[in-house]
């Protein structure tokens, strides 16, 4: 996209020297073409134990019954549709590096979207296996399609915010997967021409014939940018249907109109947080320190603090609402939250969610990895919270007093949620195994223009404002990736 | 217009070349080369197309016939003979008697599958207790004797009466004594049928037992008027009501006929008529009485004697030697405010006891003498037959036993082994008798040290009558052929005793034939089908005499105070032992959906408690489910603690009826037995004792309650008024004082239409009384799957309807206002003063119905008629519909209880399934499930009508809660006939819709609880 020379003061989006196109695809297919090693094989061990504790847990609860789970009469959604909701949420990131910030061009999001969709992907999977594992009758989940059927006018009702979501998820999960896919084309022809034997059988099939000609990379373009415009707006649509399957409701805690902006802002939030999780250690394990650089760790740390800000205004206006409405049911419902028996998890949450990432403020702290990664960890772990607060808190005491109740875990729920991150986290780690996990097409095309050694070559070929270099060299002082002092010199 | 342009093809046919001519003269210009394709290599090719087409078509065939599994037919064999009374699909009902009380039985296909009451019965008019609807589900009990036994092993009939008649011939050779032992009896064909046995063998006698008995009022009666009888109350007649722990509308006597009496003037109709009973209850623990009483006092056990002679004093303003003062001032200045009322009420007033001591009841005679109440709410003339147990007899009949002058015993509907209070001493004394029969139809703990079980009929496979009071006779018939190798009880004496008659059936016959029938003006074939068809006849009733009481009380007062003295030990904690609702006396309790019938004021399913104050657990640091061993009267149990508001400071309660150990898989070992506790003294069995000693155990064991939480925290789902208040405006306190507000002004949505009905409800706060009789009417009419007590604690249990109770404390010296929110009755010090509230919840049908909106199936719909309906085959099992529901009334199958080995207490068997309802569907798991308002009911009521060709009648089809319920505090109906109950009940200024602000238009209307307390009191 941007060929010509970025401004000086800018910092640059790839680092080290003499990078070359070649330089690129070598360090991103090194986890492709070679063997894997040992922190691989023991995170896919861990995680792939953790995705069969999933499968027996779900086949359990499809053996036994729902009753499997910790639910009861008056809570009748706790851990799945907390983790459903936390799932869907974690996605998002994904869908907001690809479509918006390419549609506003912002180019640091060329090293890290292919990571962001593939997790978006995988966390709308196990959203997904969620909705399938929580009916009572999952063999019966196609009466929620809109299906001819013989029942003469017998279709779905177009009133219930589960049919909403039913169309939500499934837009998601399909847009989603295609953008993926396309951006994946040219860096599967790239894999394709370096193999051999079945691999490049295997890669020239799934490369769709790629053949790099300008009119292809032409259409590509044009594709990816029909793409995003169509998955930019999922990016607000599907949390806000998500968010309606409460707030449509007429439960105390549920029925708010905050819900929509909330949950969208919420979704991002724990997105990035769970972007910053992998990648923060995939850059390590995978040596993509040049290309994951501390520019876009504080990026994305930045989003994380304004996305957590617009979560607490939000839990905040919820209390003053509450207050202010004078409606007795829902103020029971928030003082319950605050004070009732949950009141850990309301903590937990605004804990989690709502101070500790107030440390961002702090550059130390957005530029520290442990620190960003220990964060991003509380960040999931409040935003799973939030989700348990508003759903179990509201039903477990709602408006008839004698039905009110607490819902307790079984070790059914807890192994399903634990099983799904290890379902998600084997698919992540197959993922970087056979696919390049930074888009090796994108950041060549700004390796020209945004990188280090292109910024190098303005300062030494001099005609920058001394100020301005100096700037630059100062920026650079974050940079886990940069010597600092080879700018001594320059 | 004729065209002459003519086409050509080519130029071939231009110039009719002699080629073309030639070819043209065929069909096909150019041959088909047919033979060559026949016989050349088109078909020899390697894969010729047809030979694929073949290939495919049999691989198709073949795949979709082996796929074609036979699916399990089971042959239904349609009636050979078709009995002309049996209509596959269409419900036969048969007339029969539930322990005195007239019954009907619903029969399907020659099945008994539901017990309803008798419109005529003259105790409930049509009502019928939980354990009544509870009984049919015993027929089907699997775990029943299925065969004669000797010695623990199967006989044949035949075997059985050659064994028995020899041992008793030789019994009565050897000059031993034959005893039968019975529960009380009041059947006169059973009684006749005992006397010829006694005639038979000269030492028999028979000895009515019954575990929980009211000698002490029969014995007082005897003493205070010379006439040995349980008296027949007429709580309708009373306007004052005082009660010292008799539990009337729960347990006590005929809580049934009591419950109809008592809210006959508490009913909207007699609050209409400005009139209201008051209603006083004097006790330790909380029963079902004392939270439907307007004041209710707790005392402890050792006070009730005081308080009795506090009482007699101020109404005869007398001062009988020996009487002091309450330590208690509140209670004191109670007992004088009651005094007061009484006396005011004379000839309309009414004064209860629970105790079964005789003093304690011959003062209460007193009192009542006094208060005129013989003749008007106290009829001793047409006496009550329901229990005649004496528990003198039966402890002479142990010493008997003892001393080894018996020969023979013979149980029938009696089990002393577990509800004598000194089992071991029964038990050890009964090894001592050569022949022991029991009749019982469970191998239960007395059978199990029988010689023979001779097991008895289930009453509805009995030939039968009965005489539950004075002057009322019902009969019973049976509605099945026996369903195991069983014989009636009666038979079997029959045949022992070597009648002339035969057959038992022959001998009711002969009963009727010589008397009864013509009691009832009925006479010969023609008057015993009238009888069958009507089940009972009623005399008219003997005069009520007025009676004065006239005898010395000194010595009772000083009888009533030394009893009362011996309880009081130190510190020590008192024990009141009593009935549960649900479990009675313990003889159903092999019955899952009694088991499962939260006790109406604990709420408590499957198990027995101890229950104790909130204070006394305040300061013993105790928490609800801790175990606590309790040892009294040399017998101690371990139970879980409950903290029960109301439970008077320093008493612990224990239910009887639970603890067997041979009753059945579903009954054994639920709970613990409390009947040791009991002890015997001046001639009767007390149920109050000293805790010698109690403590915690260290177990916890959860209590599996239906509802945590007790208070309603202030919320306008609960409504209600005081009588003053009621007399000024009616609409007190219902929140329609004002003008009714309507919420459906606004409304984004067009409104069903509901042309012909609009069915719905009525429910009056303040006749229900929270028995639950209804919660297990609609679990036999619903198919309603029992869980067990692991997922009641769940709080998963299935109940389509279930009675509320909250509890609210009146802080007198701070506040006027009732106490309801958990976190100022967690500052509260004082928890004596406590109000209850039962209230039926069930689906509210809203005509706005949340669950129908959020469903993504369309499995949950509004009819036409106003039901909220569910689609059990359309349900996902999404449980939004539950989430979203405002009154948690929707059921979800989390399990399938009816066929999962783990949930073995229901239905997990082809037999007992034979109990289910065909008019309505099992659900499976994963299913939504809630009150259809009996919609079966409502389609055989239109259905009926349609047929005989007239419009549908108000009061016709009535819901099972509805049915049930001996307070008629349900009103069901269509809310479109202007003239129908329902709708007039609906109309009433008392009328609230539970949420109605959130504008879900809920088809259920409460009416306001009316609490008649006192004027005198400041």
């Amino acid at each position: 996209m941007a060929s010509h020379s970025e401004s000086i003061i800018r910092e640059p989006l790839i680092t080290g020297t003499n990078i070359t196109y070649g330089q690129i695809t070598d360090d991103v297919l090194r986890p492709v073409e070679n063997m894997p090693g040992k922190a691989w094989w023991i995170g896919f061990t861990v995680a792939s134990l953790g995705a069969t504790l999933w499968v027996v847990a779900i086949s359990y609860t499809f053996w036994f019954g729902i009753g499997a789970w910790g639910l009861n009469k008056t809570v009748g959604w706790a851990w799945d549709i907390t983790g459903f909701v936390w799932w869907v949420g974690i996605g998002h990131a994904g869908t907001l590096i690809s479509a918006v910030l390419l549609l506003f061009r912002q180019n640091w999001r060329n090293s890290i979207n292919r990571s962001a969709e593939a997790m978006t992907i995988f966390a709308v999977i196990c959203a997904a296996t969620y909705i399938g594992a929580h009916m009572g009758r999952p063999w019966m989940a196609v009466y929620s399609l809109p299906l001819p059927n013989q029942y003469g006018s017998l279709w779905v009702n177009w009133n219930s915010p589960l049919i909403w979501d039913v169309f939500a998820i499934s837009t998601y999960f399909s847009v989603s997967l295609v953008f993926w896919y396309t951006g994946l084309l040219p860096d599967i022809a790239t894999i394709r021409d370096r193999a051999t034997g079945l691999r490049r059988r295997i890669y020239s099939v799934l490369s769709f014939g790629w053949t790099g000609s300008v009119k292809t990379w032409q259409r590509f373009e044009t594709v990816s940018l029909i793409l995003a415009g169509i998955s930019t707006p999922l990016v607000l649509s599907v949390h806000t249907i998500v968010s309606m399957d409460f707030a449509t409701s007429l439960e105390p805690g549920w029925h708010t109109t905050i819900f929509p902006p909330y949950f969208v802002a919420g979704a991002i939030f724990s997105g990035f947080a769970m972007v910053q999780t992998l990648l923060l250690v995939a850059r390590k394990v995978l040596g993509l320190e040049n290309y994951i650089t501390m520019f876009h760790i504080e990026s994305m740390n930045k989003i994380i603090l304004l996305t957590g800000s617009i979560v607490g205004v939000a839990y905040l206006t919820e209390l003053f609402i509450a207050f202010y409405s004078q409606a007795e049911y829902e103020q029971y419902a928030f003082m319950n939250r605050i004070s009732g028996p949950y009141w850990w998890a309301y903590w937990s949450m605004m804990t989690c969610n709502v101070i500790t990432p107030q440390l961002f403020w702090f550059k130390k702290i957005r530029t520290n990895i442990p620190l960003a990664w220990t964060l991003s960890i509380v960040v999931n772990i409040g935003m799973w919270f939030e989700r348990f607060v508003i759903i179990v808190t509201s039903l477990h005491r709602d408006y008839i007093p004698s039905s009110w109740a607490m819902f307790y875990p079984t070790w059914v729920d807890v192994s399903i949620f634990i099983g799904s991150i290890g379902l998600f986290f084997t698919m992540f780690l197959l993922f970087i195994r056979v696919l390049p996990s930074v888009a090796m097409a994108e950041v060549k095309l700004i390796l020209k223009s945004s990188s280090e050694q292109a910024k190098r070559k303005i300062l030494e070929n001099g005609h920058v404002e001394p100020a301005e270099a100096e700037f630059y060299i100062g920026s650079l002082g974050k940079f886990d990736s940069v010597e600092q002092s080879s700018y001594e010199k320059v | 217009m004729d065209s002459n342009k003519k086409y050509w093809k080519g130029l071939e046919e231009l110039n009719k070349t002699p080629e073309f001519v030639e070819k043209n003269k065929n069909e096909f210009a150019e041959p088909i080369p047919i033979e060559e394709v026949l016989s050349g290599s088109g078909l020899s090719a390697k894969t010729p197309r047809r030979d694929f087409l073949k290939a495919l078509g049999f691989g198709v065939g073949a795949v979709t016939l082996a796929a074609c599994q036979k699916v399990p037919v089971h042959k239904s064999i349609p009636y050979l003979i078709k009995p002309e009374e049996v209509t596959p699909g269409v419900a036969n009902y048969y007339s029969s008697t539930y322990e005195g009380q007239a019954i009907l039985v619903k029969t399907r296909e020659g099945r008994p599958i539901k017990v309803e009451g008798n419109p005529n019965d003259v105790f409930a008019k049509g009502g019928l207790s939980a354990q009544a609807q509870a009984s049919v589900l015993d027929l089907y009990d699997v775990n029943r004797t299925k065969d004669p036994k000797i010695d623990g092993s199967d006989a044949a009939w035949p075997e059985v009466d050659a064994f028995v008649l020899r041992e008793l011939a030789a019994i009565a050779a050897g000059g031993k004594g034959i005893r039968i032992v019975t529960s009380t009896i009041h059947s006169p064909s059973t009684l006749a049928v005992i006397a010829d046995f006694v005639a038979k063998y000269p030492t028999a006698k028979h000895i009515n037992y019954d575990a929980v008995s009211y000698t002490g009022i029969i014995q007082a009666n005897q003493n205070s008027f010379g006439k040995a009888a349980l008296p027949h109350y007429n709580f309708d007649k009373a306007e004052v009501i005082v009660s010292f722990g008799a539990d009337f509308l729960g347990s006590w006597i005929s809580p049934e006929e009591f419950t109809r009496q008592y809210v006959s003037n508490r009913n909207s109709k007699s609050l209409e008529s400005k009139k209201m009973s008051r209603h006083i209850q004097f006790e330790a623990g909380m029963s079902l009485t004392g939270t439907n009483a307007d004041n209710r006092y707790p005392i402890k056990p050792s006070e009730e004697g005081v308080a009795l002679l506090s009482l007699y004093n101020a109404v005869a303003g007398t001062s009988l030697a020996g009487s002091k003062k309450l330590s208690n001032k509140a209670i004191d200045n109670a007992i004088t405010l009651a005094a007061k009322e009484l006396v005011a009420a004379k000839g309309k007033a009414l004064v209860v006891a629970g105790s079964n001591d005789v003093a304690t009841q011959t003062l209460v005679n007193a009192i009542n003498s006094l208060l005129g109440s013989y003749g008007s709410t106290i009829d001793l003339d047409n006496p009550s037959k329901q229990f005649a147990g004496n528990d003198q007899d039966f402890v002479a009949f142990v010493n008997e036993l003892t001393r080894g002058e018996v020969g023979a015993v013979l149980f029938l509907n009696a089990n002393p082994a577990y509800d004598y209070f000194k089992a071991k001493d029964f038990t050890d004394a009964l090894k001592k008798v050569r022949l022991k029969i029991s009749f019982s139809d469970h191998d239960d703990e007395t059978a199990l040290l029988s010689n023979v079980i001779a097991p008895n009929h289930h009453y509805l496979e009995s030939w039968g009558d009965a005489n539950a009071v004075e002057g009322y006779y019902t009969v019973v018939q049976p509605t099945i052929n026996p369903v195991y190798n069983t014989r009636q009880a009666e038979q079997s004496l029959l045949v022992w005793s070597e009648s002339p008659v035969k057959d038992y059936y022959t001998y009711v016959r002969n009963t009727w034939d010589k008397g009864l029938l013509a009691k009832g003006g009925l006479s010969g074939q023609k008057g015993w089908e009238e009888l069958l068809q009507k089940g009972m006849i009623k005399t008219a009733p003997l005069a009520a005499g007025t009676y004065t009481f006239g005898h010395e009380l000194n010595a009772v007062a000083q009888t009533i105070l030394d009893h009362s003295a011996s309880l009081v030990s130190g510190d020590n904690f008192e024990l009141q032992v009593y009935q549960s609702v649900a479990m009675g006396d313990g003889k159903r309790a092999n019955n899952p959906w009694l088991q499962e019938l939260p006790d109406p004021v604990s709420k408590v399913t499957w198990d027995n408690f101890a229950a104790m104050s909130l204070s006394d657990i305040k300061k013993l640091g105790y928490e609800e489910g801790d175990v606590i061993k309790i040892e009294a009267n040399g017998y101690s149990v371990e139970v879980p603690v409950l903290a029960q508001p109301g439970q008077a400071q320093g008493t612990i309660s224990v239910a009887v009826g639970y603890g067997r150990v041979s009753a059945g898989p579903v009954g054994n070992n639920v709970g613990k037995n409390a009947f040791p506790f009991y002890s015997f003294r001046n001639g009767t069995l007390q149920t109050t004792a000293v805790i010698t000693k109690f403590g915690k155990t260290g177990i916890i064991s959860p209590l599996a309650q239906t509802q945590t939480h007790h208070s309603y925290e202030g919320r306008s789902v609960i409504r209600e008024a005081s009588f003053t208040a009621y007399k000024k405006n009616p609409a007190a306190g219902s929140g329609n004082e004002g003008e009714h507000k309507d919420y459906n002004k606004t409304s984004l949505w067009d409104d069903h239409d509901r042309p012909v009905y609009d069915w719905v409800m009525a429910i009056d706060l303040n006749a229900c009384t929270g028995c639950g009789a209804c919660v297990v009417a609609c679990s036999a009419e619903n198919n309603i799957p029992v869980v067990g007590k692991d997922e009641v604690k769940r709080r998963r249990e299935m109940h389509w309807i279930r009675i509320d109770r909250y509890y609210s404390f009146n802080d007198h010296g701070n506040s006027e206002e009732a106490v309801t929110k958990e976190k100022e009755i967690a500052k509260l010090t004082n928890f004596d003063n406590v109000s209850v509230v039962h209230q039926p919840m069930l689906c509210q049908h809203c005509d706005h119905a949340p669950c129908e909106t959020v469903c993504p199936v369309l499995a949950t719909v509004h009819s036409s008629e106003g039901l909220n309906q569910m689609a059990y085959n359309r349900c996902i099992g999404t449980r939004y519909c539950a989430n979203n529901c405002p009154y948690k009334v929707r059921r979800f199958n989390w399990f399938n209880y009816w066929n999962d080995s783990r949930f073995d207490n229901y239905l997990n068997n082809e037999h007992t399934q034979l109990v289910l309802n065909p008019d309505v569907t099992t659900r499976f798991r994963g299913v939504m499930e809630k009150c259809s308002m009996c919609v079966q009911r409502i389609q055989a009521g239109k259905l009926k009508a349609k047929m005989e060709k007239r419009p549908l009648k108000d009061g016709e089809i009535k819901v099972a809660c509805q049915q049930t319920c001996s307070a008629n505090a349900i009103v069901f109906g269509n809310r479109n006939d202007k003239n129908s109950e329902v709708y007039k009940a609906l109309q009433s200024e008392r009328t609230y819709y539970v949420l109605e602000e959130l504008n879900v238009q809920p088809g259920i209307g409460y009416q306001v609880k009316v609490r008649n307390l006192s004027e005198l009191e400041a």
